[in-house]
């Protein structure tokens, strides 16, 4: 019996099915308005129209990858002939070429620039800045997909590697003031007369930390690690430059604030980013290493012999502590000296059996040394040495050719002793004598 | 008879499913025009000149803005210099396309030849330091790195540009008819490896290789032999078989030619001599 019944379930079942499948009303929610190819040539339209709405183009800080670079400028002007003008602060060229462009459809909208102009600069597998980018130039792209438009910046990601990357609108000035991006540069790399030492400050109201702040042109990246024990915390950031100052990314949080712009003054060579409520960040130097140790003892009375050299053709002309200072001093002496003389070591010789002397040597003529007596400065951690004698001569003057890089070791203030971690070919420890007012460094073995 | 009955209720039932089906959805869009928006960029004059060189004649679409579905997207590539497309082009047309017209006829490269070229800018750097100067395809598509570098000026970076196509060809005239792989693996069969790019030239070629390259395998060897012997003169070819000292290289090397000469002749009918003449003579008056 039951097979019957069965059919006819089975048909009504058909039936309604056939009945009900053509029917409009669907309850499922539209949506969206339009066909997906609809809307592609929606976004299309829209992408095009927008990129020919800003009178002076449209600016963007491309950073590639902000855990290994810094962003570069890169200013467009598009055109409604598929051609656009171009400018970037990439290199010292910062003038504006014409190339072509395209709005691609594919998964989704996109720009490419498909002819060859300054953006492509940032993806040539043969010019990298660093062995680790080897073949990777610099992680650029020049297809960017179109994800709408937010406060009037259009929002794009990068092709390869999925990056936000913004077009802000540009403005007359942005186009005439490019240049000025690469006179920033040399103000981040900092002059030789600048103070030695460099640091990040944050304030965040109350507390303020200290980081030091090492940045590398050559990548526009800098690194940034606390200085204070028990507080282990690092700023590492992409640098772009501007005309008035530097763009950070990713930003530097300070008490939930996120910094990414700082402004320089060139009357200290300091970058200044401000939030609100007394939160800031600044970029400064300091005369002062960040810090400081002990080892300057080894100067002082009473202790042990301690032999310390630096050698003009030897392994420690080439310690990156040296300071340029440090460098232009020597070319002094050798500038001062008749021809065929010049200078071979400073050594400094503390606790000898005949005193403490600075011990200068010379190609082409004798020896020189300058005995002093030594004081501490236990609050600063510095030595202070001061004038005794001449090869035991207490009434000679300073040899001329001498006078000026020898002030810095009997520098009032001070001079810094550090033991640094690295070494320089050979095994033995090396140490740096910073003077404590001026940017004179200059790196040593300790050779006993 | 309750059999039948069904039997009944089944025909009606599926005669009105199929009139359902027929009518129902007969008041549906027709598929109109397509959405797409298929027009194409104004062309440059560059762009018709490519039109009246290389698609008309040839029927060989060539690409040199970028289009990120005919590269290697994880490679950091870009287009080259608009400049630098033609003159890069009109070397490729004169040394190689003239070349193969005039000796195998003016339609042997219609036939056999890549249906697309595309043309980067910029170095192809792998990480291992070496350079890729140009890929095929599938036979398809040839595509040749470093447009932007080529200088008309000078015959070693003419050579080395015309060195890729020529290289590539090869390669994609294999792919149409195989050369005798049986006799040329037993000449040096020891000398094939992967790490090709480590060895000096002049070691590979007292291997009885003509490049470092052609050691990484019987194809690219065979490739290198004939691309090289194109790229060379008459006189430079000699010279460089004279400055082989080792008795079982130099041996091998004039094996190896033998094979391409008999491959071309066999396979295409061509003289390969006559080829090599031909490729000189364009090569001489390409450069300025």
């Amino acid at each position: 019996m039951k097979m019957k019944q069965l059919y006819k379930y089975l048909f009504a079942a058909v039936l309604i099915l056939q009945l009900t499948a053509c029917n409009n009303n669907t309850d499922a929610e539209q949506l969206f308005q339009d066909t997906p190819t609809a809307r592609l040539n929606k976004q299309k339209s829209e992408l095009n129209d927008a990129l020919l709405s800003s009178q002076y183009g449209w600016k963007a800080v491309y950073f590639t990858d902000n855990t290994v670079l810094g962003g570069y400028t890169h200013l467009f002007r598009f055109a409604d002939d598929g051609t656009v003008q171009m400018a970037s602060d990439f290199d010292a060229d910062t003038a504006t070429y014409k190339s072509e462009y395209a709005i691609q459809v594919g998964s989704t909208v996109s720009l490419t620039f498909t002819t060859k102009n300054r953006i492509h600069l940032l993806s040539d597998s043969d010019n990298y800045p660093i062995p680790a980018l080897r073949a990777k130039g610099y992680l650029g792209d020049f297809q960017f997909l179109y994800y709408g438009q937010e406060n009037g910046e259009i929002i794009f990601r990068t092709n390869r590697s999925n990056q936000e990357l913004r077009f802000v609108k540009a403005t007359a000035e942005d186009w005439t003031e490019l240049p000025k991006n690469l006179l920033m540069e040399k103000n981040v790399i900092g002059g030789e007369e600048r103070p030695l030492f460099r640091l990040l400050e944050t304030n965040d109201g109350t507390t303020t930390h200290k980081f030091d702040f090492s940045f590398t042109a050559v990548t526009r990246f800098a690194n940034s690690n606390s200085i204070e024990n028990g507080y282990s915390v690092s700023y590492d950031m992409g640098i772009g430059y501007t005309p008035t100052g530097i763009i950070v990314s990713p930003a530097v949080e300070v008490g939930g604030q996120k910094l990414s712009n700082f402004t320089y003054n060139d009357a200290d060579g300091s970058f200044t980013a401000t939030g609100t409520g007394g939160v800031s960040a600044v970029i400064k130097y300091t005369d002062k290493p960040l810090v400081l140790t002990d080892d300057y003892k080894f100067l002082l009375p009473g202790k042990p012999l301690s032999w310390f050299g630096f050698f003009v053709d030897d392994y420690t002309i080439d310690a990156p502590t040296n300071s340029p200072l440090f460098y232009a001093e020597l070319e002094k002496v050798n500038a001062a000296l008749p021809a065929g003389q010049r200078i071979a070591s400073i050594e400094i010789y503390a606790n000898h059996s005949i005193g403490t002397f600075v011990y200068y040597t010379f190609v082409g003529r004798g020896a020189l040394q300058h005995h002093v007596t030594v004081q501490e400065d236990a609050t600063g951690k510095k030595a202070i040495l001061k004038h005794k004698s001449w090869n035991g001569n207490t009434t000679v003057a300073t040899p001329a050719f001498l006078a000026s890089i020898d002030k810095y070791f009997m520098d009032p203030e001070g001079i810094y002793v550090k033991a640094e971690s690295f070494r320089l070919f050979y095994s033995d420890p090396v140490y740096t004598f910073t003077s404590a007012s001026s940017p004179f460094r200059m790196t040593t073995w300790k050779l006993n | 008879m309750k059999i039948m009955k069904l039997l009944k209720y089944n025909k009606i039932a599926v005669l009105a499913l199929v009139s359902i089906t027929l009518f129902s959805c007969g008041n549906d869009d027709l598929p109109g025009e397509s959405q797409l928006d298929f027009t194409q960029p104004e062309k440059t004059s560059l762009d018709n000149w490519i039109d009246v060189t290389y698609l008309n004649p040839y029927n060989i679409n060539v690409q040199y803005k970028w289009n990120q579905n005919t590269v290697d997207n994880s490679r950091y590539l870009f287009p080259p210099e608009v400049d630098k497309v033609k003159p890069a082009l009109e070397i490729v047309e004169t040394i190689w396309l003239k070349s193969y017209a005039a000796i195998g006829g003016p339609d042997f490269v219609k036939k056999i030849a890549p249906r697309e070229i595309v043309l980067v800018g910029g170095v192809n750097l792998n990480s291992v330091g070496t350079k890729t100067l140009g890929l095929a395809e599938g036979g398809q598509r040839v595509t040749l790195f470093e447009t932007d570098y080529v200088d008309k000026s000078d015959r070693d970076n003419v050579a080395q540009f015309i060195h890729t196509i020529q290289h590539e060809y090869i390669h994609i005239l294999n792919q149409n008819k195989p050369f005798d792989e049986k006799t040329w693996k037993t000449l040096t069969p020891g000398g094939y490896t992967a790490d090709w790019y480590n060895f000096e030239i002049e070691e590979s070629n007292e291997l009885g290789f003509i490049t470092s390259y052609a050691r990484s395998n019987i194809n690219e060897d065979f490739a290198e032999t004939a691309a090289m012997i194109l790229i060379y003169t008459k006189e430079e070819y000699a010279a460089f078989l004279d400055g082989i000292e080792n008795p079982f290289a130099l041996q091998a090397l004039k094996a190896k030619e033998a094979i391409v000469v008999k491959y071309f002749k066999e396979a295409f009918n061509m003289d390969f001599y006559a080829l090599r003449d031909e490729a000189e003579k364009n090569t001489t008056s390409v450069i300025n």
